[in-house]
């Protein structure tokens, strides 16, 4: 079972609702499970989300992210579980749920031959939008995306940031009640990702409920009022940051970087009291520990007598990296 | 319906968004019906005859003959003869060997060479110069008789004169040769360009349907299908509106020829309602396999490969290359196998016959019956694709 920290209405009473009076969660996803062969992909992951709310989905890569979204928006039918989108339920051929979605996916889900105002109007149409209510909307997302003056251009001819910022611009077109962003910035400069980052921000404070899918913890840490965190399929934690973060029972994080003998290093490290997991790579061993600050040179010490040669020691305080390898024993970048 | 209708206007969007198109969906399919036209349609009026050969009473007796046949002869010499003959400046080619010309003046059967053309109207030349030369020979085997009848008879006279005057004073038979072969009275209604228009149409009409199977693949890979189905749109509507795309591009391609070649080369398209159902029937076959190719090809090169060599080599099979009726006997039932065989007989049946829509029934059932089996096949396909990629 998840850890769940805080309750359902403190967290809805934080946006000036109630879970158990008038404010209505725009999704509810109740234990999802998908199996893939021999692989449980998803295993009995519940969420739910209410209308403002960014919701983040923290996991590495492979953590089964990709897969809960794809129930959630009706392209994959859970083996087990439940999905209800602003009351409907969702099912393969459950238009009407659908309809209440935009999905931004992963990948550059636009046709490169056409221009920027094509690739929006033909989606406008698939959500049942024409004539002059649809143009005036593709225009207002073009000037939303920043890409008004480049409407007639093929998109083959866009920048990288340009393609995501359009592949956003299709999901928001039909001004849906829940937009699941499937990790919106990957491959993207620094400059477009927070572009994005920032017309994500806009987006909960005009009431849309966001589903944020990311294997970076800064941008789930920025942006996402809670954060559900996923690893192997299965929830480990859910919760608002600060809330996670209690989670590590306020430990910091020990960066030792070097070479020699990082085995040895991590059992030698690993019997300290105050050091609450061990994780190593092959230049680094990451550490949780209670009290840094008083533990760090009896860490020192077991690891280069253990044949670790440090070329660099870090004490961060803690994060939601810290809360991942707390959680899991392992660092969310693997 | 109207999301049906805009996956399908997507389609054709993104087909005339590609410029790489212009020249091969636009320029190329009326470029070779202009060259099929003017190198294979029949359209001189009379055989052009280069002769080769020295002065001799043969070459003269058979230009003679060729000139009462109404061709145009032209005496040369041996490369030239031969580059004329290739290069259609010429239909055929008669080589008078010294051999021949003193066994003509020995009384005996001479034996000209011959060399034929590619153009439509060459074997009708050479059929001329056949008929040239036994009427020279004939004529000279007469005047031999008669100057050994006058002989002996002890009467003197000028042989050759005489056989003019008999021929001014009684009114010989006309003899009118006519080619009763089938393969003249097929082709003999058509139009210069009418019969490379029409192998053409289909051609290109299932190429470029075939070719569009690149852009499925692209779409899948790209997670646009899927981007779609995630919209409020059920998976049958996706798959109808993808294969009314492809439809869409096989009859904007198939329309476009048929309009351009009508305009631009005066092609007869007889019954338009007949030629306009046999086309959407043949693009329907057309978008049907061309979705089994981008649901089975797993990459857009080998779509692309299997759309080409698929396409070019069922055109060459179904009578677009080389008209149905040379084929040999072996061959023609395996053309048949074709949706372009019977589109060809479609074709055949109103531009030659002044075929109708009822006309045309068998072959539209046919081409009706591959249309349901291959859209089925890949509606079948394209849905157990999707289920998997979601």
């Amino acid at each position: 079972m998840p850890t769940t920290v805080g309750t359902e209405a403190q967290n809805a009473d934080a946006r000036g609702g109630s879970a158990t009076g008038s404010v209505e969660p725009v999704l509810v996803a109740e234990g999802l499970v998908r199996s893939f062969g021999s692989l449980r992909a998803v295993d009995g992951v519940s969420l739910r989300i209410l209308p403002g709310e960014t919701f983040g989905l923290l996991g590495p890569n492979g953590a089964g992210k990709t897969t809960v979204i794809s129930m959630i928006a009706g392209l994959l039918q859970p083996d087990e579980g439940t999905v209800t989108v602003a009351g409907v339920p969702m099912g393969r051929s459950s238009v009407e749920a659908k309809g209440h979605i935009g999905l931004v996916p992963q990948d550059l889900a636009i046709y490169p031959e056409l221009s920027a105002r094509d690739n929006l109007q033909f989606f406008g149409k698939l959500q049942g939008m024409h004539g002059r209510p649809l143009r005036d909307r593709v225009a207002e997302v073009l000037d939303l995306v920043g890409l008004g003056d480049r409407a007639k251009e093929q998109s083959k001819k866009f920048s990288g940031g340009m393609k995501r910022r359009l592949n956003i611009g299709i999901g928001l077109l039909h001004q849906p009640d829940l937009l699941i962003l499937d990790e919106p910035t990957v491959g993207v400069d620094p400059q477009s990702r927070n572009a994005i980052l920032e017309s994500v921000e806009a987006l909960s404070g005009e009431g849309m409920a966001v589903l944020y899918t990311t294997h970076y913890m800064e941008e789930a840490e920025r942006l996402c009022d809670r954060i559900l965190i996923l690893d192997s399929g299965q929830a480990q934690a859910e919760g608002t940051r600060d809330e996670l973060i209690e989670l590590t029972g306020d430990a910091d994080r020990v960066h030792l970087s070097g070479s020699g003998d990082l085995a040895a290093a991590e059992g030698a490290v690993a019997g300290i009291p105050a050091v609450a997991s061990v994780h190593r790579d092959p230049h680094a061993l990451d550490l949780t520990v209670r009290g840094a600050p008083t533990a760090i040179a009896l860490i020192v010490n077991a690891a280069t007598g253990a044949g670790m040669k440090l070329s660099n020691v870090e004490i961060r305080r803690p994060d939601l990296e810290s809360v991942f390898l707390h959680l899991t024993g392992k660092a969310l970048r693997d | 319906m109207r999301s049906v209708l805009a996956i399908a206007e997507a389609e054709l969007r993104r087909f005339l968004a590609d410029r790489s198109n212009i020249f091969f969906v636009f320029i190329f399919p009326l470029v070779l019906v202009a060259v099929l036209g003017a190198s294979f349609g029949g359209d001189s009026a009379s055989a052009r005859v280069a002769v080769v050969g020295g002065e001799s009473a043969l070459r003269s007796a058979v230009v003679t003959q060729l000139e009462r046949a109404d061709a145009e002869v032209t005496i040369t010499g041996d490369d030239d003869m031969r580059q004329r003959v290739a290069r259609g400046g010429a239909d055929v080619g008669v080589l008078v060997p010294e051999e021949a010309a003193r066994a003509f003046d020995a009384g005996q059967g001479p034996e000209l060479e011959m060399v034929t053309g590619s153009q439509s109207n060459a074997q009708a030349a050479a059929q001329v110069v056949r008929t040239a030369a036994a009427a020279a020979t004939l004529r000279s085997g007469q005047e031999r008789a008669l100057q050994a009848a006058a002989t002996s008879a002890g009467v003197d006279g000028d042989i050759d004169r005489a056989l003019d005057r008999a021929g001014t004073s009684i009114r010989p038979a006309e003899t009118q040769v006519r080619d009763t072969s089938g393969l003249a009275q097929e082709l003999g209604g058509l139009g210069q360009f009418d019969l490379g228009a029409s192998s053409q149409v289909l051609l290109f009409t299932f190429l470029t349907t075939l070719s569009g199977a690149a852009a499925l693949i692209q779409a899948r890979r790209d997670g646009v299908v899927r981007r779609v189905m995630a919209g409020p749109v059920t998976s049958v509507q996706t798959i109808l509106g993808l294969g009314l795309g492809r439809l869409t591009i096989a009859l904007f391609q198939g329309a476009y020829i048929v309009l351009a070649s009508r305009l631009l080369f005066g092609v007869d398209w007889g019954n338009l309602p007949a030629a306009l159902g046999l086309l959407l029937v043949f693009g329907l076959v057309a978008a049907g396999v061309s979705m089994v190719i981008g649901v089975v090809a797993d990459n857009e090169g080998l779509a692309t490969g299997l759309a080409v060599g698929g396409g070019l080599v069922l055109a060459a099979l179904g009578g677009c290359m080389m008209p149905l009726e040379f084929f040999p006997d072996s061959l023609r039932p395996v053309a048949f196998l074709t949706p372009h065989a019977w589109g060809y007989e479609g074709f055949a049946e109103i531009q030659r016959h002044g075929g109708t829509l009822l006309d045309i029934l068998p072959q539209l059932g046919v081409l009706a019956g591959m249309a349901v089996l291959w859209l089925a096949l890949g509606s079948y396909l394209l849905r157990r694709s999707l289920a998997r990629a979601m």
